[in-house]
């Protein structure tokens, strides 16, 4: 009991202060500890604590303007994203349109060239008509006259009368010849035919 | 560190480690001397300023490793007990407070196991007074300054009490709220770090006095078995030195939420 | 036999703590097992009840200087 009772006082005895109770504070060691706490404190309060938070706030700062950043770059993303769809959406339609057009000229040009290749044919068709209708004319021309002095020739041979004379012998034959022609010819009849004259 | 082993040669008898040799003075006497346990909680001090404050000066966003080991203690301080305890709207004015503590008590309370130091300063009860009185006075003025004398004493009594058993209820909480509260803070922290250092120094005294002053085999086999004791102590001192550190500051953490609290 | 029949008080004066801190970690273990969620909340709850039971074993410690 004695230590309790001079626990109040500062004792000058290291045998006092050694035998002391261990749950009483030696009052140097209390002073001295109440003063480097209060230091650490200080220290931890006014320089260490406020620089810890800042890096708190400035990491939470990054980590949000990060997150901020990225909904940025990805709304920017999305924007480019809707723009090419729309480029190419439009390419698209104008690729069709150019597909159409396209299509529409070839026909058109198929129709066209059609078109004029059967003009063509037709064109070659009646040039080639006429040309055997000429040819036939000529022909016939030829033909006419020919037979014309053949059967003259004959007939005159035959009948040795001369038919040289142009006017009857053209009368002669162009009689016949119309007689052949309607199909009723007779040969018995050429010289009881009467000739038109000139 | 210890002068028994010494005496035990002289006098060939085994004197246990006594409280007594927690008294080491270096010069001056009495209760105004300057003794060892200053001496390493003047390191503690400086070793934790120097160190928090370098790890600190350039803190960044990406931390470098010493702020990065700052940091891993000053989180769970931060979120893990100021912030759930005190709740989020006013830790931030405590962290400083229960960081200070917790790195102050977890260096001087691993000083019992750091080599060539090998002395706790919170073993010697002064240096837990200290930093409860710290906490003691935040936490009472906090209380007073919000609640005033009267509604300070209303908030101890639990809502919904008959009317006759308040006055006892009243007598017990102001007990524990001004005496139990801060005595046991400042001795739980003393009485472990007090009593984990004195069984180290029993195992290692003890095993050395049977190892070097005894003859006989089986004092021989004892003896390395007291030393493997103080290893395992040792890792277990470890141990106990962190939890303390914590339940210190949680502790305070909760008394000062207490104060804060409107209702009981 | 020499010794102080103070440190006996100690010994009585942690039984009853031992005991408490014993219950009170076990239903801490019990409760974060069945609400591992809960871990955080129940771990403050369960140290300021160990420091409150804790509380009688130190006075005892008190005691046990005191009565030297």
């Amino acid at each position: 009991m004695h230590s309790v009772a001079v626990a109040g006082l500062a004792a000058s005895s290291d045998h006092d202060v050694a035998e002391r109770a261990p749950i009483l504070p030696q009052w140097s060691e209390l002073i001295f500890g109440l003063v480097v706490f209060a230091g650490i404190l200080f220290v931890i309060w006014k320089y260490v604590v406020p620089k810890l938070e800042q890096a708190y706030q400035e990491r939470t700062a990054a980590i949000e303007g990060g997150m901020e950043q990225a909904a940025e770059v990805q709304k920017q993303a999305e924007e480019a994203k809707s723009q090419y769809e729309a480029q190419l959406a439009d390419a698209r339609a104008e690729a069709a349109r150019i597909r159409e057009e396209a299509r529409t000229q070839g026909t058109q040009i198929v129709s066209e060239m059609r078109a004029q290749a059967n003009a063509e044919s037709e064109r070659i068709i009646e040039s080639a008509h006429k040309q055997t209708e000429a040819e036939r004319q000529q022909a016939q021309v030829e033909l006419r006259s020919h037979v014309g002095r053949l059967s003259t020739d004959l007939a005159g041979k035959i009948v040795g009368e001369s038919l040289q004379d142009e006017t009857r012998q053209r009368g002669i034959v162009e009689r016949f010849l119309a007689d052949l022609e309607s199909g009723d010819v007779k040969p018995e009849k050429v010289g009881t035919t009467p000739s038109e004259g000139a | 560190m210890s002068f028994s082993p010494l005496a035990a040669v002289k006098t060939e008898s085994f004197e246990p480690p006594n409280p007594q040799e927690f008294y080491q003075r270096f010069f001056g006497h009495g209760d105004w001397s300057f003794t060892r346990p200053m001496v390493l909680f003047l390191v503690v001090g400086v070793v934790v300023c120097t160190f928090l404050v370098m790890t600190t000066r350039k803190a960044a966003i990406v931390p470098s490793k010493g702020q990065w080991l700052t940091e891993q203690v000053y989180a769970p301080i931060r979120n893990g007990i100021a912030q759930d305890i005190i709740g989020t709207k006013e830790f931030l004015k405590y962290v400083p407070l229960l960081f200070a503590v917790f790195c102050t008590l977890l260096l001087s309370n691993l000083m019992s196991v750091i080599p060539f130091f090998q002395f706790p300063p919170t073993g010697r009860v002064a240096f837990p007074i200290a930093l409860t009185l710290f906490v003691y006075v935040i936490y009472q003025a906090i209380a007073f300054k919000r609640k005033g004398v009267v509604g300070y004493l209303k908030s101890l009594i639990p809502p919904g009490l008959p009317m006759w058993i308040r006055p006892m209820i009243l007598v017990l909480e102001i007990i524990t709220y001004f005496i139990t509260r801060p005595v046991t803070l400042a001795l739980r922290l003393f009485g472990n770090m007090f009593a984990g250092h004195m069984l180290l120094l029993l195992f290692i005294t003890g095993g050395e006095f049977m190892l070097l002053h005894q003859d006989g085999f089986q004092y021989k086999i004892f003896g390395i078995g007291s030393f493997l004791m103080a290893v395992l102590m040792t890792l277990f001192e470890i141990l106990i030195e962190f939890l303390q550190a914590y339940i210190f500051t949680l502790l305070a953490a909760t008394y000062i939420a207490d104060s804060i609290a409107t209702e009981h | 036999m020499q010794g102080n029949i103070a440190i006996l008080g100690y010994g009585l004066s942690a039984i009853g703590p031992g005991v408490g801190i014993g219950l009170i970690f076990a239903a801490y273990i019990n409760g974060v097992a069945r609400q591992p969620e809960a871990r955080g909340m129940l771990q403050s709850i369960a140290i300021l009840g160990f420091a409150l039971a804790e509380a009688l074993a130190i006075f005892g410690l008190v005691l046990a200087f005191v009565f030297k």
